[in-house]
């Protein structure tokens, strides 16, 4: 029963915050102030047809909700009118829909464009994190096992500095390593390249995404191994370690069996956090390397006023985060039975 | 237990430094030509024949925007119009220098009232085997005229009466009224394939496979990523490289790693800082002049008075010591330009004087002496004409001793001179008593307080120009005050006959006197001050490809006036 109750409490607090993170998405992006129509074409070509036949196709002349016609300047309208005619319910009848507006730029449904990138962001980061978990684990876990000794000391400086390092410098510092190496700097495949057979595709492929997930890698690779460390070194002075240390196990005993299961738990916490935000990609990353993703069309938005593309992206951004989260607690219920119990 | 663990490790550290070292080591695929130090082999030497060479030679060009989409009607960025101007062909081409040249057309008449135009077709056909006929023309520009969500296409149809094909290779256009610049009209007008273009949504057609009848066309586009075009072997005038490859790099650094290392062959931009390290760079050649699309940097003076200010949408609030032609021309005189040109652009810009930039060629008025830079002169000017400083604070105060000189500078947020002109400017004019209060500001939130509003003292902005003078002409016109594209409020009944007049001046020598006229009166009643017309800024590798077009007034590499003539290096 306890765990129903959890499970069903966690949940609906999942669904209110996305509601509500819904709600605001569309009130901040109507509060900014712009017109999307002359959003970049400061243009006396512009003629004033051409701009209301734009308003009337990203539907910007409806009233934004009942009894409010306009957010910037607020303006207030009639509360009578019908519901599926105002921009809010437009946008709720079509979020269920699938669809999340079009593009100012492109004239692209957004859903198409943001599609298309989110693989490109999953394949990055994905690769990059598993990595980083990998690499973050093994050298936490020796730098804790061989504490206070100069490897340890080694250890905790190395991480320290890779995870402070600012991403894009790091990505730049690499950049022109690459180039120099002949590795390709920029996209995620060289044009030409989808003719080829698929072999051949992943090579260059994975050749692009070489220098990019090395990046990742190393940032979060420090944090990673600096946590795993300190949780480790915590749970090393436990007592329940210092009996099966008299009961005679050696030390790789201890880690495998006791010490490791528990000291995994705060990096769980923080690697389910760190997938949440996954979506977002790596920004940086993503323009230094100029790789197909969605940090970068975030980018490109935030520079062209592309309002829908960016309220598709923060959508997504919050659900996901929302979304790990709520896995991060189910799971840290079931890996620890004392959080389930307080509840 | 302890050394399984240690050599677990010690193999795992093995692994990746291998990793690492397969990654420096590896040998570009054979479509890179990358490897500076061994001939690329994917571009053998030219073959005898042009026409048909046997392996892909291919060109890359490198640049850090994208076209926003494929669609010539809805298109407004630059890059989607290098796209349409390849694989599209138009009534007129706009050459290098200036001049226009029959390109779809191989005659054309006009009749005595310059009211009807025909046009006599060559034979032309498009990308999948379908013949272009008059019938194809005519569909497009009634696409064009009556597509209400295409932003500039209306603009450029507005004369137009009636476009007919009385037969199929001849197309008749009749004007609303005589114009002298029809050819610079029609050289936008990308002739779309009618029996494709039929079936779909005007304004939603992404036209991603990009149907045309030009030089080259579209194998690839992935939008922000790069666009892949072949070369069409059908075209009278056929490229002699098989393929053009455009790459996007969001970053310059990027960009300029790329054209180093041999990555791309060419690319469209760079920053003015990179200059040096491009110079030094091996086997690359920088070229700089003026753009094909000639831009011009202003400072823009709301001079906008009280009878000219737009009724409900304008504030006017700009300082009144700026509708005084003194202070400007003090202002003027207080502007080190040359300066300015060498810190922001390293000394590659050109100093601007007129209006029209001198990129426009015959029509940039090259007479125009520009205001001296005399700090001392600019001081005893605004002496002169009653803006004292009564107070002692440095800031010069209103012949009656209010409101001091203090003015609200804006510019766009996006802008990359923008914060650096506003700091030199704002150095230079406060030598002669002008505070200046500078601020960055969103650009649409700029453009709401600029015009119609005339919200704002000085505004640091700029203009892309037409190859023909009559858009940034237009924007001096009291006419263009309520609809937002004065951005000076300036009002000058002189001016206005001239423009109206020139707008429908027939001869071109006479047509060219009242232009130069026009840009004169505005010099002289300093409207805008000029600190430079923005220069084009491109590199090419010397050893891959030849051929590259270098010696006209414009320069534009990835014009197709070099793409179609370039070839490999032997």
């Amino acid at each position: 029963m306890k765990r129903h109750q959890y499970l069903i409490r966690k949940f609906s607090w999942a669904l209110f915050t996305i509601a509500f993170v819904l709600v605001l998405n569309f009130f901040l992006f109507r509060v900014l102030p712009g017109d999307p129509a002359r959003s970049g074409i400061h243009d006396p070509r512009l003629k004033k047809d051409a701009i209301e036949a734009i308003r009337v196709r990203y539907g910007l002349d409806k009233p934004v909700i009942n009894c409010i016609a306009k957010v910037n300047p607020v303006e207030f309208g009639s509360c009578t009118v019908n519901p599926m005619e105002t921009q809010f319910f437009i946008y709720v009848v079509n979020l269920f829909k699938g669809e999340m507006g079009i593009s100012y730029h492109t004239n692209r449904p957004v859903s198409e464009i943001l599609a298309e990138k989110i693989w490109n962001t999953i394949l990055l980061i994905g690769a990059g994190q598993i990595l980083a978990i990998i690499l973050g684990v093994i050298f936490g876990v020796f730098a804790a096992w061989k504490a206070r000794t100069p490897i340890d000391y080694t250890a905790l400086l190395s991480s320290l500095l890779a995870w402070s390092l600012p991403t894009f410098w790091l990505g730049i510092i690499l950049l022109f390593w690459g180039s120099n190496q002949g590795l390709p700097i920029s996209g995620k495949a060289t044009p030409g390249m989808s003719t080829m057979p698929w072999t051949d595709q992943w090579e260059d492929i994975l050749k692009h995404m070489l220098l990019p997930t090395l990046t990742y890698t190393i940032v979060f690779m420090g944090e990673y191994m600096l946590i795993m460390r300190s949780s480790l070194l915590d749970v090393l002075s436990e007592d329940y370690i210092l009996t099966a240390k008299a009961k005679g196990l050696s030390t790789f005993q201890i880690l495998k069996d006791h010490a490791l299961k528990n000291a995994m738990l705060p990096l769980v916490t923080v690697i389910a956090i760190n997938l949440g935000f996954t979506v977002a990609g790596a920004l940086q990353i993503e323009t230094v390397f100029s790789w197909p993703g969605l940090g970068l069309s975030i980018f490109e938005s935030v520079n062209r006023r592309d309002f829908p593309v960016l309220q598709g992206t923060f959508l997504l951004i919050a659900v996901s985060v929302i979304l790990a989260n709520l896995i991060a607690d189910l799971t840290y219920s079931y890996l620890d039975p004392r959080v389930q119990a307080e509840s | 237990m302890k050394s399984k663990l240690t050599i677990f490790l010690a193999l795992l550290m093995a692994m990746s430094l291998i990793l690492a070292a397969c990654g420096s080591g590896s040998e570009p695929a054979p479509a890179e030509p990358s490897a500076p130090e061994e001939p690329a082999p994917a571009e053998p030497s030219a073959p005898e024949e042009p026409a048909a060479p046997a392996e892909p030679v291919m060109v890359r060009v490198g640049y850090q925007g994208s076209p926003d989409t494929l669609n010539p009607g809805a298109a407004v960025l630059s890059e989607a119009y290098i796209m349409f101007e390849l694989v599209y062909d138009t009534m007129y081409d706009l050459n290098l220098d200036g001049t226009f040249s029959l390109n779809l057309a191989e005659s054309a008449e006009v009749s005595d009232d310059n009211l009807v135009w025909t046009f006599h077709l060559r034979d032309a056909t498009f990308h999948d085997g379908v013949p272009l006929t008059s019938a194809d023309i005519v569909f497009t520009y009634d696409l064009y005229a009556n597509t209400e969500g295409y932003p500039w296409m209306g603009d450029y149809t507005w004369y137009f009466e009636s476009v007919e094909a009385p037969d199929d290779k001849t197309v008749v256009i009749t004007l609303s009224e005589a114009i002298p610049n029809l050819d610079s009209q029609l050289v936008w007008l990308y002739v779309l394939p009618k029996h494709i273009w039929e079936n779909e949504d005007a304004v939603e057609f992404e036209n991603v496979s990009m149907i045309g009848s030009g030089q080259f066309k579209m194998v690839e586009y992935k939008q922000n990523e790069f666009v892949h075009l072949a070369a069409n072997p059908d075209h009278p005038n056929p490229p002699k490289v098989t393929d053009v490859i455009f790459q996007t790099f969001e970053n310059s650094d990027a960009l300029i790693q790329a054209i180093k290392t041999g990555q791309v062959d060419m690319i469209t931009e760079f920053p003015a800082t990179a200059i040096d390290s491009l110079k030094e760079a091996e086997n690359v050649e920088v070229i700089t002049g003026a753009p094909f699309a000639p831009t011009v940097t202003d400072v823009i003076f709301n001079q906008c008075s009280a009878e000219n200010c737009p009724e409900g949408d304008g504030i006017c609030s700009g300082h009144p010591s700026l509708q005084d032609r003194n202070v400007r021309l003090a202002l003027a005189h207080a502007t080190d330009k040359q300066k300015i040109i060498d810190v922001i652009y390293l000394g590659l810009a050109s100093p601007g004087t007129a209006l029209l930039p001198d990129g426009l060629g015959v029509w940039y008025n090259s007479d125009l002496k520009d205001y001296v830079f005399d700090v001392a002169l600019a001081s005893q000017m605004l002496d002169d004409a009653g803006y004292l400083d009564t107070d002692g604070d440095g800031v010069r105060e209103m012949p009656d001793g209010t409101n001091p000189l203090v003015y609200r500078m804006n510019w766009p947020s996006d802008s990359i001179d923008g914060p650096r002109l506003a700091e030199l400017l704002g150095e230079m004019w406060a030598e002669v008593g002008v505070k200046v209060e500078p601020q960055a500001m969103d650009p649409d939130a700029l453009t709401a307080a600029c015009c119609p509003a005339f919200d704002f003292d000085v505004i640091l902005w700029g203009w892309g120009s037409d190859p023909d003078p009559n858009l940034l002409l237009s924007v001096m016109t009291t006419d263009e005050i309520p609809t937002g594209s004065s951005e000076t409020g300036y009002s000058n009944p002189e001016f206005d006959e001239l423009y109206y007049a020139q707008s429908s001046e027939m001869d071109f020598e006479t047509r060219k006197a009242m232009v130069w006229e026009m840009q004169q009166i505005v010099f002289d009643d300093v409207v805008y001050i000029i600190p430079y017309y923005d220069p084009a800024l491109q590199a090419y590798r010397t050893d891959k490809f030849t051929g590259w077009i270098t010696d006209q007034a414009k320069v534009e590499l990835s014009d197709p006036s070099s793409l179609v003539v370039i070839e490999p290096v032997k």
